[in-house]
Parts: structure tokens; sequence; C-alpha cells
């Protein structure tokens, strides 16, 4: 089909004022048509699969006018890693709509709630998939309003407060994004990223080492790495949990993409003669392992259920950083990219356990929790393939991307001698990471009961959790049914 | 061929139709029945033969074959030539002029129904309000400095009166403030002029251009200069001569705001621009960049910093209008074609949001809510005004998809692209602290709890000219593509710039 990325935009984008209305009788509805748009929509890219897997070193492209007087075209093109986070951002929307249907459904204002989410859909499907800086500022910033909102009107405590830094901190980020995208424009004349590339590399390399660092610093904020990453404990648990799954699912994880795709992928290649381009690498490493010991080390010792899953993400992220230090190494970049798609559905699925927990319990304290894996087995059993994943346990899905990042990592030992000690480092945060993992099923599911005659949650709810676990376990047992897509495009 | 006929019938509508206006709304309002629907058709008559005006200017314009683009038609011929009003079309006016008439139109229709024709006094203002527009318009369309100074001061004193309408005593401090700016800016300019005439012996556009290129003591130009930036740039408001809009803008009625933030405030950006880069254009007649940009990096931090400690929303939203001067300034300042394409965009696009926003916080002001501690939950009570508010909130922030992220996103680039990198470093930070206090308001507005639950009945006519426009934000935010079409022969003419 020709315009197939075209559609996959078009179709949320069409589906609100449906959502919207549909939202106004029956919010039921609404998500289940959300749910429908999502599987839609996946169906309509797994079509690019055959480009995408036989297509060795083709890109599947889509380009249409848009503004020409920036020399900017509305491009869409499509690759392996594009295609496993567009996939991811797909599958946890759907179980955040169907999770939402029993845990929002005595809140207000739903059909708005709906139609901010499928909003947000276009935002995050298109960062992965164009090609156009300019249009992908768009979606980047396009991911940002509809979170905001949900985050404001719908989450707990003082919503707007974590809303509003949520919507600062990113927003500073973002500009210093823009100053960069503006300078690969002045020096490029061009702002697709894959023409952009060769033209960078005629550039000066002093101006090219400024335009690389405003734009990872930029990228890094999303990301939210040490020590630019004070939004997201509070966005992140304060958010109703459907969209904390989201938050910390794909939105953190798209600030990876765009450094993999964009600072490394497109301005990267220009300085990676001079010195600064290990100096740059060795920066990110160092941020890195910041970040995973930081959110490691809170996240032990958190007393909030969703704050600890929250500093968890910051620690996880200090992995990916850290994977993509290594850039030069495939195993290192392929288990970077497939800990961001595992990361995302394991670290997905905690935070609707987590949202289940509170549903029915109504506190946030994990000291006060316990025992409720008797009463709660379905979410119980969900949240222990989750945490057990994100504490990197084979079989499930985070250990065998971990695993490729630390080959990597071994590797580059070899070569370069500064990662020795960053390589010994990180291995002990993997140690904490299991430390918080189980201190935190240890509070929340076993030990004596706290509570009596706690039902488990509704169906759909069940449902949803279901689903993400089952893809925990297979993403882990199979992991080259993921690598198959990474291999074949990485350049 | 154009004639001099076709370059004034614009104004000459406007002019006309304002004075027609006093007889025609006085009749009307003896009439019973029907009284609103009669208003409204006198009204759309004089906009709709305005804009068949500027249609057939503009046909006219670029039917034409002509080698030079530049129109020029003085009233008089021979050797009193120089002392004759001149007039000028080029690409810059007819696109001024069309977004000129479009905006006004759509504030007009505002004012038309916040402003009740009931009142006393009223068909006053609506003359005036043609009046006014039609000097802008004018002024757009002067060949040479002193037909371009008559018109705007024209535009000037006009808002003066707009500004004055409610007759507080606010209103009249305020409007006694912006009276004595514009004469001591006038009273600059002026002199400035004197001192370019009595270099060049003509006020011409091209002429003095020509004239300065080849002066060899460039002295009393810097010295002429002086006057006529200090005078421009308080017409235009930008800091340190910004003292009098928010005063002004604030005790104005809202539909007066709405009206001078997009038509006399854009106006003012215009006719900076053509000052400074069509006739002292850097660097061949006087490099004036260095003092620009350092006057639009106080802008964008003192307005931004201003704004970020008022609790007057309306008066907030003034000092938008001064921050909307420093980036308007940092794209003059760079002098290439993607500034001025920046710049053009964003005279249209400041000019929408300002006026949106005044029209919302106008609505909203009428309701009752005027200080942030007021706002508490408004946006449960009043969701449709509320709505329009956050969306111009956010294209003003630059988030994308509103059309205030594509005029940003130009202006920086330009100035990255013209080796000013500090006032873009400048620009993007002061639009987080921008961001900041808006959000602000959209969290006071959304986050807190309304002191007391009723609903509020929305105007729903004030609301039809607020949701135009913040259409339009969206349309051009999504595509700007014909904004900038529009203004691509502009770039196309700028062959004197390098």
């Amino acid at each position: 089909m020709p315009n197939t990325l075209l559609s996959t935009l078009l179709l949320p984008a069409l589906t609100i004022p449906l959502v919207y209305i549909l939202g106004k009788k029956s919010p039921k509805a609404a998500a289940a048509l959300i749910a429908m748009m999502c599987i839609c929509d996946a169906a309509l890219l797994s079509t690019t699969v055959p480009v995408i897997i036989n297509g060795k070193g083709h890109i599947y492209v889509e380009s249409y006018q848009w503004v020409p007087a920036l020399r900017s075209s509305f491009t869409l093109f499509i690759d392996g890693i594009s295609f496993l986070m567009a996939i991811v951002t797909l599958i946890l929307m759907l179980a955040a709509a169907i999770f939402s249907i029993d845990y929002m459904h005595e809140k207000k204002g739903l059909a708005e709630y709906y139609a901010l989410l499928t909003l947000l859909s276009i935002g995050l499907v298109g960062v992965f998939l164009t090609s156009n800086l300019l249009l992908f500022y768009f979606c980047w910033e396009l991911m940002l309003l509809p979170a905001y909102f949900i985050i404001g009107g719908w989450g707990y405590r003082e919503p707007y407060r974590a809303a509003f830094k949520f919507f600062i901190f990113t927003h500073a980020g973002a500009v210093f994004v823009l100053l960069g995208i503006g300078a690969i424009f002045m020096v490029t004349g061009d702002l697709d990223m894959f023409h952009a590339r060769s033209a960078l590399m005629m550039a000066n390399p002093e101006l090219v080492k400024w335009i690389l660092i405003s734009l990872t610093a930029g990228f890094a904020v999303k990301m939210a790495a040490v020590p630019v990453h004070m939004w997201l404990p509070d966005a992140h648990s304060e958010a109703p949990a459907p969209m904390s799954a989201l938050l910390s699912g794909v939105i953190i994880s798209a600030g990876a993409y765009a450094i993999l795709r964009i600072s490394l992928g497109t301005v990267f290649p220009a300085v990676m003669a001079t010195d600064f381009a290990s100096q740059f690498l060795h920066g990110l490493t160092i941020f890195g392992i910041m970040s995973a010991f930081f959110g490691s080390l809170i996240a032990l010792v958190e007393t909030d259920i969703k704050r600890i899953i929250a500093y968890s993400s910051i620690a996880h992220m200090g992995y990916v950083l850290f994977g993509l230090s290594l850039f030069p190494f495939q195993e290192a970049t392929i288990g970077t990219v497939l800990h961001l798609v595992n990361h995302a559905v394991s670290k997905g699925l905690l935070f609707l356990t987590a949202g289940a927990v509170m549903k029915r319990l109504e506190i946030r304290d994990v000291r006060e929790m316990g025992g409720l894996a008797g009463q709660m087995s379905t979410t119980a059993v969900s949240s222990t393939i989750a945490a057990l994943s994100i504490a990197g346990v084979p079989p499930f899905a985070c250990f065998m991307s971990e695993f490729l990042i630390f080959v990597g990592a071994f590797r580059t030992v070899k070569i370069d001698g500064f990662y020795t000690i960053p390589v010994a480092v990180m291995l002990i945060a993997t140690v904490f990471s299991l430390a918080y993992s189980l201190r935190f099923l240890s509070h929340v599911f076993f030990g004596a009961s706290k509570h009596d005659k706690v039902a488990d949650v509704p169906l759909l709810m069940k449902l949803s959790m279901v689903f993400l676990a089952v893809l925990v376990v297979a993403f882990g047992v199979w992991p080259s049914l993921l690598i198959q897509f990474i291999n074949v495009t990485f350049v | 061929m154009i004639t001099l006929l076709d370059i004034c019938l614009p104004t000459t509508v406007f002019v006309l139709s304002s004075i027609l206006t006093i007889p025609a709304v006085k009749t009307i309002r003896n009439v019973r029945h029907r009284g609103n629907l009669l208003k409204l058709c006198w009204f759309s008559a004089v906009f709709s033969s305005a804009a068949a005006a500027v249609a057939n200017l503009t046909l006219k314009y670029y039917s034409q074959q002509a080698i030079d683009p530049y129109v020029s038609l003085p009233m008089a011929g021979g050797s009193s030539a120089i002392f004759s009003s001149a007039f000028l079309v080029d690409a810059v006016s007819i696109y001024m002029a069309i977004i000129f008439m479009a905006v006004s139109a759509v504030t007009f229709m505002f004012s038309l129904f916040y402003i009740d024709s009931g009142e006393e006094f009223s068909e006053r203002y609506y003359a005036v309000m043609l009046m006014v527009t039609g000097c802008v318009i004018g002024t757009v369309f002067a060949g040479d400095l002193l037909t371009m100074f008559i018109f705007w001061e024209a535009t000037a004193a006009g808002s003066s009166f707009l500004v004055l309408y409610n007759k507080t005593p606010r209103s009249l401090h305020a409007t006694l403030k912006y009276l004595i700016m514009i004469i001591i800016a006038s009273a600059f300019i002026i002199y400035g002029l004197s001192v370019i005439y009595a270099l060049t012996g003509t006020l011409n556009f091209w002429a003095a251009k020509r004239a300065l290129m080849t002066l060899q003591d460039k002295g009393l130009l810097e010295l002429a200069f002086a006057f006529m930036a200090a005078g421009y740039s308080i017409e235009a408001a930008a800091v340190p001569f910004h003292m009098w809009l928010p005063d002004a803008y604030a005790a104005a009625p809202s539909s007066s705001s709405a009206f001078l933030s997009a038509l006399v405030d854009q106006g003012s950006y215009y006719v900076l621009l053509r000052v400074l880069i069509y006739i002292l254009s850097p660097p061949t007649v006087l490099p004036w960049q260095l003092i620009f940009a350092v006057m639009s990096a106080l802008t964008m931090i003192v307005g931004n910093l201003l704004a970020l400690t008022e609790r007057n929303v309306k008066r907030l939203v003034a000092y938008l209008c001064i921050v909307d001067v420093g980036y308007n300034l940092v794209a003059i300042t760079t002098v290439t074609p993607l500034g001025i394409m920046g710049n053009l965009y964003f005279f249209l696009v400041g000019g929408i949001s300002t006026a949106a926003a005044f029209m919302a916080v106008g609505i909203l002001n009428r309701m009752g809510f005027k200080t942030l501690d007021e706002f508490f939950g408004v946006g449960r009570k009043a969701p449709l005004t509320s709505l329009a508010l956050v969306l111009t909130i956010f294209s003003f922030i630059g988030v994308p998809s509103l059309a205030g992220f594509m005029a940003k996103y130009i202006v920086f680039t330009s100035a990255i692209e013209a080796n000013l990198s500090w006032l873009a470093v400048i620009g993007v930070l002061t639009s987080v602290i921008q961001a900041a206090y808006l959000l602000k308001i959209v969290n006071t507005m959304y986050g807190k709890k309304p002191v007391e639950e009723s609903k509020i009945k929305e105007p729903k006519r004030l609301l039809i000219p607020v949701f135009i426009l913040v259409a339009t934000l969206i349309v051009f935010g999504l595509y700007p593509a014909p904004i900038l079409n529009l203004i691509n022969p502009v770039i196309e003419q700028l062959t004197f710039i390098p």
C-alpha cells in the first residue's frame, strides 16, 4: 500500500473526534475504539515487515509536500528500530486503554481523557516514524501536551503541580533540541536526518560538537537522566496508572531513541574522527552510571509504591545510556534497543499492577501492604513477572537485553581501557535492581496479610496485565523475535 | 497598470465608511427590530468592499510584467515631486495589507459584539476603529518617509481614543501617558527625518537609500539614526521604551486591546522593518545590528521577567506583546531572508495570538475574573473561553502544531544563521520562562478548586471571533505553507541584502 505510514498517523487523528463523541455517551465504547485503533494501526505497520526484513539497507520511505519554504517535507520512514518502538507504543496504548475502562470508571470527563490518550498516540508513533527533524520536533512536543493534561486532570494529590514540573523540564530540554535542529538547518540546509548526516561531515567539527551537546542534553531531559531527572518521580507517581505505564514505557524511551537516532546516528559521525568523540561517549557512560546508581539506591529506600517504580525507571535509563555510550559496538546497540522495548513492556506492566493494587487498597505506602498474593493472585503473578524482569532475572525479557549490553561492554573494554571500571560498577548496580525489586515484591505481595478480603481487580484490568505479562515472558524466551529486526537495520 | 486610485482605494474605503458610520449606526439604533442584523450588514459591506479593493490591487500587482517590482507613484510630478506624498506597492506591502485586512475584520467583529451599539458614543468607537484600520493600511502603502510618518501618527492618535473609550480615571491616565510617549516619539522621528532630508535632499525610500549609500561622512546619519531608532522603538514598545504599553492595553476595553495588539502593534514593527531593512539597510548604509540585538535581548529578558511577577491577567497579556517585540527584533536584527520571513510570519501569528488572548481574557474579565487569584477553576466554569485561552497560551509558549511555534522556530533559526547564536540562546531560555508563567495560568485555571461551583453562561456571540482566530492558529501551525507562499515573493525581492 503506498500510503501506509501516513495512514498510521491519520488513523488516530481521525479517531479523536469519534472517541470524544462516543466517550460522552459511553466511556467504555471509547476505550474499546482506542483498542481497535491500536490493533488496526499495528496491523498497518506490520504490512511493512517484509520490506524491513528483506530489503537489505533499503528503508521504506514516504514523502509528502509540507513546508517548502523551510525545505521541509512530511517525510515518514520505517526501519527495524522504528518499527519495534512504534509497535511497542501501540501495545502499551492498547493495554492502557483496556486497563482504563475499569480503572478510571468513576472519574469525570472520560471523553476528554480518551481523546487526549488518542492524541498522545499520534505524537508517540510519529516520533518514531519520521525522518524530518522539524516533523520530529512536532511529534516530540505533541507527546507533551496530552501528557500534561492527563497527568493534571486525572492524577493524584496535587496533579497539576507534577504536570507543571513535567512540562517545564521537558520543554526546557526541548528548546535545546530546537536550537540543535536550527543549527543543523543552518549548516546543512536540509532537515532530513539521512541527508543531514552526510552534509554534516563537511561542516566545522567545532560547531558540530555544540550541536551534538545541545541535542543530547535536550533528549536526556526527556530520558530523565541524572541530574535532569527531577520531573520524573513526581510525574510518574502522580499520573493515573495507565498514563504512568505510557510515560515510563515509551515517553522516556523516546528520549533514548532520539539520542540513538539523531545524536549518535545523524550528528555523531561528523565528529567521529576527533578527540571529542570518545569524550562524548565517556560522558554518556558517566551519566549512565550516575542515573543507574541514583535511581536504584532511592528505589531501595522509597516507600511510596509508585515512586519505587519511578526511580527504577531512572535506573534503567541509566543502563540505556550506558548501552548508548558503547555505540560503536553492535551487540551493545542491539542490546540497548532491545532493552528499550523490553523495559517498556515490563515497566508498563509493573505500573499497571501497582495501579491495580492502589485501586483496591487506596493506600500508597508499601509498608502498610502485604500478603496480597493470596487475595489478588493474577495481579501478584503479573507483578512478580514484571519485577523479576526489571531485576534482570532470566528468563524474563530484560535479562536478555542487559546481557547483550554487557557483552558489548566487555568487548569494548578490550579496546578502550576507560570502560574497565564503569563495567564493574554497572554490574554492581544490577545487584541493587534485584534488591529493590525483591523488596517491592516482598512488601506488597508476600508476608503477613494486613488487609482482609481484598478482591482481585475486574476482568478487563486482569486481561490487560496478563497480556503484557505474556509478552514479557515471550520476549524473554524468544529474544531473536525482536533481534531479527534490529540486526538487519543496524548501520 | 496600477494607478494612484488602486493604491489609495483601500484607505479611502475605510476613511469614507468611517465618516458614514456615525449617521448609519445612529439610524440603526432607532430601528427597533433586527438592529444587530442591520449593523452586521453595514459593516460586512464595508469590509467586503475594502477587501475587494485590496484584492484588486493584489491581482493587478501580480499580473504586471514589470522589470522593477517596486511600483512607486508620487502624487505630483516635476520639481515638486520630492515634497509630495508618494505611494509604493511591493510584495511586503501587499502581504501586510492582506493580513491587516483579515485580522482587522475578525477583531472588528469582536468589538461589534463587545461594545454594545446601544451605548452612547459607540458609533464613534466603530468610526475611529475603521479610521485607524485605514491609516494602518495607508502606512503600508506609503512610499516615502514623510507619508509613512503622517499615516503612522494618524494611526497612533486614533488609537489613543480607542484606549480612552471607557473614560475611567485609569484609562484617562493611560491615554495621557500613551499620548505623551507618542508625541515624544514623533518629535524624535521628525528630527531624524529632517537630518536625513538635509543629507540626501529627498525622503523617497529609494532615492534616500541610494543617496545614503554613497554618503562619505556617516556622522550625521548616525545622529539621525539614533533619533529615528529611539522614536520608532518607543512606538513599538521595545525595552527600555516599553512603559506605556501595559498601562494602555490594560486600561483599554478588551476589544480595543485586541485590535491594537493585532494591528497597531504589528504595524509599528512593520514601520521599524521598513526603515531599518529597506532604507538603512546594513551593511551598505549603516551597520546598526548590534544596537538592536542588545535591545531585543533586553526586551525578551525584561518583558518576560515583568510578566513573571504580574498577577493581573490582562496586564500579563500586555507584557506578552512586549515579549513579542523582542522576538520580532531578533528577526529584524538578523537581516537575512529567513529572518525577514520569520518577521513577516510573526506579524500575522503574533497579532492573531495576542488578539485572541485579549479577547478571551476580556470575556473572562466581564465575568468578574481579573487577577490570577480569581482565575481559580475558571477552566470548569467557562470551559469554551478557557479552551480558547489555553490554546493561545500554548501558541505563545511555542508548542508545535500551533502557529506560534513555527514563528519562533524561523526566528531562532535565522538568528543562528546570522551568527547571532547568543541571541537565539537568550531567546529560547526566555521562552522557557515564558512557558513557566503561562503554564501557571493554565494550572490555576484547571488545577485549583473554584471558589464557588456555579457555572456561568458564556456569551456565544463573542466566542465566534475568538475561535476563528484560534482555528487559524491551529491551521497555520500544522500547515504554514499558504502563508509562507505569500511571503515568498517578498524574499525574492530582497536582493539588496546578502
